[in-house]
């Protein structure tokens, strides 16, 4: 019991922080939304091994992270426990280099843009990012030199981008 | 080019961040609802399988295919198999070393876990050239008394009790001028209050060292010329008596924190890249340093003489004023340095875990093993602190990293 109070404690504290994680990772509310909410389930399912480690986010954040790069979403099983409000979000990011990267990441093959997403939003290291996608370092490297490769020239001839990828 | 990239996407992907959808109320409850109903359908499937499957098959879990991460913290730093595969590829270190305890004779110790009658005991600072402070812990996990054990006859004495009610903090132990030092911080209902106290370390009761205002310290204690320096949890350097008196402030030193006396840095509040401790300050004379840190760098962290960070995802350090740069293509724990110079290397077997010294490029096996917890210890030792203990099976070993030379 008192372990539900504490795996409730840290969906209120960190859910929207999963979420957030979610929306980087996949770029749509619609799969941010799934990703945190299997994540979740999981969590719970092992929350008394991992609450123990008190590694909760970490394990939470590697999970998203695989099933993201995975096949998961090809075979979902579960319907989302909750409506997302309609419509698009129609805010634009602060500058047009900004909104341009964001369009262009859009684009990225699904394991280059976790990789980016690691690096630049997670700010883990290489290192760190081949331990929680379970891919050699040389891997994360390549990937993540092609995903820049590709944003930097969407970034330099925005035109070009479309389609490409 | 490449570090002005790495800028916008940093901060793209904050802005992005902040348009994700919000946790609907009551989460929780569905997920767990969720939870509940897969593990009973799980069960079900297992049970039928069981009734149905009458010799050999491998039961396969209901799972959605993606293996979960194995709980323990730092498999999220470790590479499975692909290392073994490719060594140069891999993200671990595959070299091993001799333990610590032989590349370092003279600054790490082996002390039983059975020394103090089986109670729980971690160091915590440096007595003399032979004595090392154990702080012992009570079955809630906070501290109840001090010993002193000697490295060379391998015994201990107590020095006194320490009374730690609920929510209270000890820490910042320093030994100076004849006595051990400390404080008590408590932390229980989030406005933080400290009381310094202290014993002869000769052994005796603890004494508490009174302050003329309210003060919060952040663990970081040094003893110099008659008075005690501590530094705030907000920031701020000061000084009080031996005896307890007069809180001065160090002048120069009001959003500083202590790394190793007289250093005192500061993290540079409009820097991009979230850099701790860039802003280095003489306390004694005054004198100010600042670390150089370029565009695209992040998780900088500066001790006295050396910053640890990494760029293009790869863990570097570096002299203060920006010289003699390695990269560490390695998994570096929490990408922590301590002492300016030690790091903590992960390797892809055994051992699992090698202390390197950056400066003689020697390494040491630590003797830890990523299944039990001391890794933990790794993580929260500040970066400019002396000792480090980790827990092992039956042992400690507990390592004077100011003693390598």
């Amino acid at each position: 019991m008192d372990d539900d109070f504490r795996f409730a404690d840290f969906v209120a504290e960190r859910a929207d922080a999963l979420l957030r994680y979610g929306y980087v990772l996949s770029g749509n509310p619609h799969d941010a939304a799934d990703l945190t909410q299997e994540a979740l389930i999981r969590l719970h399912r092992a929350w008394p091994k991992v609450r123990r480690k008190q590694q909760p986010e970490s394990y939470t954040r590697t999970i998203m992270a695989r099933l993201h790069v995975s096949t998961w979403r090809l075979r979902r099983r579960e319907l989302l426990a909750w409506n997302l409000p309609d419509g698009r979000h129609l805010d634009m990011l602060p500058s047009d280099a900004e909104q341009g990267l964001w369009e262009a990441l859009k684009d990225l093959p699904r394991k280059q843009r976790t990789v980016i997403v690691l690096r630049y939003y997670e700010q883990l290291t290489d290192a760190e990012i081949a331990g929680v996608l379970g891919i050699a370092q040389g891997t994360v490297r390549s990937h993540a030199s092609l995903g820049l490769g590709k944003l930097r020239s969407a970034v330099v001839h925005p035109s070009t981008m479309d389609g490409s990828a | 080019m490449n570090d002005e990239l790495a800028e916008t996407l940093r901060r793209t992907l904050q802005h992005a961040s902040e348009q994700a959808p919000r946790a609907p109320g009551g989460l929780s409850a569905r997920v767990v609802t969720r939870s509940r109903r897969r593990a009973a359908r799980t069960q079900m499937a297992v049970a039928a399988l069981a009734v149905a499957v009458v010799a050999g098959g491998v039961v396969v879990a209901a799972r959605g295919g993606v293996p979960d991460p194995a709980p323990p913290a730092v498999e999220t730093s470790k590479t499975p198999s692909a290392g073994k595969v490719n060594p140069p590829a891999t993200a671990l270190w595959s070299r091993t070393a001799p333990p610590a305890e032989k590349v370092w004779p003279d600054a790490v110790w082996k002390i039983p876990a059975k020394l103090l009658g089986g109670r729980a005991f971690q160091a915590r600072a440096i007595i003399d050239d032979r004595t090392v402070l154990l702080e012992t812990r009570n079955g809630s996990g906070r501290a109840d008394a001090l010993y002193a054990y000697d490295v060379r006859d391998r015994t201990s004495r107590k020095l006194t009790d320490v009374r730690t009610p609920e929510g209270v903090v000890a820490r910042g132990y320093t030994a100076g001028a004849g006595r051990v030092f400390w404080e008590m911080s408590n932390r229980a209902d989030g406005s933080y209050e400290t009381t310094f106290w202290s014993v002869p370390v000769t052994g005796g009761r603890a004494t508490a060292i009174g302050t003329d205002r309210e003060v919060t310290g952040d663990g970081t204690l040094a003893v110099v010329g008659g008075r005690l320096a501590f530094s705030a949890s907000e920031g701020g350097v000061f000084t009080i008596p031996l005896g307890g008196g007069t809180v001065e402030a160090v002048p120069g030193a009001g959003a500083h924190h202590i790394l190793r006396w007289p250093w005192v840095a500061r993290s540079d509040p409009n820097s991009a890249s979230a850099a701790r401790y860039t802003e280095l300050l003489n306390a004694e004379t005054g004198e100010p340093t600042e670390a150089v840190v370029h565009p695209g760098e992040y998780r900088v962290e500066c001790g006295v003489t050396t910053c640890v960070g990494v760029k293009d995802g790869v863990t570097f350090h570096r002299l203060r004023d920006g010289s003699r740069e390695r990269l560490i293509p390695a998994l570096v724990l929490n990408n922590r340095m301590f002492a300016d110079r030690f790091y903590p290397l992960l390797t892809n077997g055994r051992p699992e875990v090698i202390l390197r010294d950056a400066v003689t490029g020697k390494g040491g096996d630590l003797g830890l093993a990523s299944g039990n917890g001391p890794l933990g210890v790794i993580a929260d030792t500040p970066v400019m602190s002396r000792v480090l203990d980790m827990r092992r099976a039956d042992s400690h070993l507990v390592v004077d990293l100011a003693r390598i030379r």
